[in-house]
């Protein structure tokens, strides 16, 4: 088959450069002209003095990156940041690794229709998800009411909205299909047989899962980490509506810097800071999901 | 529930089997282990009864309360309205941002699934130098997260001085979108027999015959997952729209400014149940059109294919 198609190709030199160009040329204008063309102005404009500090023309500083990183404030706001994210990715882990298993091996013809339903709530607008949760979560919404109502408690627990707890909340809501869908994809991998295997020799569910199921999902599971944790990290709209000041998160910071004090070079500076550090650890993610599929 | 419905795919049903054909040791039948062999199916229904709860409960409370006759949501009801929706429907800013929005997810969509289709073919069939460095320019959007992208819009659009609008906006969700049409469509292409693309070709057919009657009908429905995914990428995008809209206001940029002033609730109750119904309903009329696409009675790949694109 192959050896029918080469002389085709051979045939004319000219169609191997216009056939990518034609099927290529466009998509790849774009992403050129607004993809990176955009980071790349960006990390100019971080690594400019800004007109607020009196700069004219470009001046190259890294004052911008130094500024920003030695802001108390903004360690603060990252360790914050680190706390939240951290909270609702192992919140996500806790619930997708058993919701997985029962999809993948417990759910029969179930299956299918809870996988739609887990697509659905992806596809809900998340402003309208947001949304709900304040109402759910407010001093008069339905929880604070319901709880009073049956006598639990007497006054509105302030703490549910406008605090960590709330984004927390929000956040694992918002991001649970994809870390699940990746964890099922792995276990979908699994041979049911190695479970028996490892019953009959002895093993108990917990050994089961610790020595058996969690090595064969690892690559699932760091791919969650990978579509999950770094955009938990540079969320902005769940913090600015559920935060309140004691949840506010690094997302927050750069829209003040780019948005309310019109500050262009330090909001550049932040975002490339955040956008190298995701970009890292996406690579790390990335290799060890490698590694480990290598080696299962 | 789940579980105890289970055909023979599940584990717990391969239990009861392999105890028939051993000698079956009499522990086994006692009452706590029947007991505890039907926990797990019960404790698996349990969690996905919750986590439905969880990710679906507090949009239906909004849908609920969108008919409550009161300007503030919470209990006690006060009784069955329409008239937020009457409010809604004329309110000028609402249907301004729910008609921008339609727009702009319209455009993104088809031009999205164009670019997108042809950027896969080129990526999967063709051989041509620097192949490797588009594919990973591609990947790279993905990963990118869009508040990044959104800020890095604004920027460039302020120093070319270029008037941020609808127009911008639909530029950058276009170039965040198209490479996951892309990464579906090429999901497909990778996937099926191009012995037959070979055989059309020997046959004397045209590259653009081969095209339109030996792939386009294959990978059906992975273009059909593509545009669900890409109207809903477009449709419930934020941050982009919000860093590069300017003045224009699509849908949840409207929600989120007035969420921010406190005001109008009720009627954000209201659009946003007609939102999210209409979303429903897009997502299961996407599957039906997938189903009849793919000719095949294999739910399984095709949710592959769905869930694929959430990747």
């Amino acid at each position: 088959m192959e050896a029918a198609s080469i002389p085709v190709r051979r045939s004319s030199r000219a169609k191997r450069l216009v056939q990518p160009l034609a099927f290529l040329g466009t998509p790849t204008a774009l992403l050129l002209a607004f993809f990176l063309a955009p980071m790349l102005v960006m990390l100019g404009v971080a690594l400019d003095r800004g007109l607020l500090d009196g700069g004219t023309g470009f001046n190259l500083t890294l004052t911008n990156f130094t500024d920003v990183i030695s802001d108390p404030l903004n360690r603060k706001v990252a360790l914050t940041t680190f706390e939240i994210a951290t909270a609702a990715m192992l919140v996500q882990l806790i619930v997708a690794v058993p919701l997985a298993y029962v999809i993948a091996f417990k759910a029969g013809r179930w299956q299918v229709p809870i996988l739609l339903f887990l697509v659905l709530a992806d596809e809900l607008n998340p402003m309208v998800r947001i949304y709900a949760w304040r109402m759910l979560l407010g001093r008069e919404g339905l929880i604070n009411e319901g709880l009073m109502s049956i006598g639990i408690i007497s006054q509105p627990i302030d703490a549910l909205l406008f605090s960590q707890f709330a984004v927390t909340v929000v956040l694992s809501t918002s991001y649970l299909t994809y870390t699940v869908i990746p964890i099922y994809g792995a276990m979908k991998a699994i041979d049911g047989n190695v479970f028996e295997a490892a019953r009959d020799l002895g093993a108990g569910w917990w050994t089961t899962t610790r020595r058996v199921l969690l090595p064969l999902i690892a690559p699932g599971i760091f791919i969650s980490l990978l579509l999950v944790y770094v955009p938990l990290f540079t969320d902005f709209a769940s913090p600015a509506l559920v935060g309140g000041t004691s949840g506010y998160m690094l997302g927050n910071v750069v829209n003040d810097y780019v948005l309310e004090a019109g500050d262009l070079n330090r909001g550049a500076a932040m975002s490339i800071i955040m956008l190298v550090l995701s970009a890292l650890f996406a690579l790390v993610a990335y290799r060890l999901a490698r590694i480990n599929r290598l080696e299962s | 529930m789940a579980g105890a419905a289970a055909p023979p795919a599940g584990l717990g049903a391969r239990r009861p089997a392999a105890a028939a054909d051993d000698p079956p040791p009499p522990v086994h039948r006692s009452l706590g282990h029947r007991i505890r062999g039907r926990l797990p199916g019960l404790a698996g229904g349990l969690l996905v009864a919750f986590v439905m709860l969880v990710l679906f409960g507090p949009v239906l409370m909004l849908a609920l309360f969108s008919f409550n006759d009161s300007s503030i949501i919470s209990l006690p009801w006060e009784g069955f309205t329409t008239k937020w929706y009457e409010e809604a429907w004329a309110n000028g800013q609402a249907r301004d941002a729910v008609a921008n929005s339609l727009i702009v997810a319209t455009v993104v969509m088809v031009l999205s699934v164009v670019l997108g289709t042809m950027a896969a073919w080129g990526l999967t069939r063709l051989r041509f130098r620097g192949r490797g460095m588009v594919a990973g320019l591609n990947g790279a959007v993905l990963v990118v997260p869009w508040l990044i992208i959104g800020v890095a819009g604004l920027i460039f659009f302020s120093q070319l001085q270029v008037q941020l609008s609808l127009t911008t906006i639909t530029l950058m969700h276009l170039v965040v979108t198209f490479p996951l049409v892309v990464a579906i469509v090429s999901a497909g292409l990778v996937r099926f027999q191009r012995s037959l693309e070979e055989a059309a070709i020997d046959l004397g057919a045209t590259q653009l015959q081969m095209l339109r009657y030996v792939v386009l009908p294959q990978i059906g429905p992975s273009i059909a997952a593509a545009s669900i995914f890409a109207f809903a990428w477009s449709f419930n995008n934020f941050e982009i729209s919000f860093f590069t809209g300017g003045f224009e206001q699509t849908f949840p940029v409207w929600v989120f400014s007035i969420l921010r002033q406190s005001e109008n609730l009720p009627v954000v109750n209201a659009v946003s149940t007609v939102i999210a119904a209409a979303q429903i309903l897009a997502v299961f009329a996407g599957w039906a059109l997938m189903k009849r696409l793919s000719k095949s009675d294999d739910d399984e790949s095709l949710t592959g294919l769905l869930t694929g694109g959430t990747r």
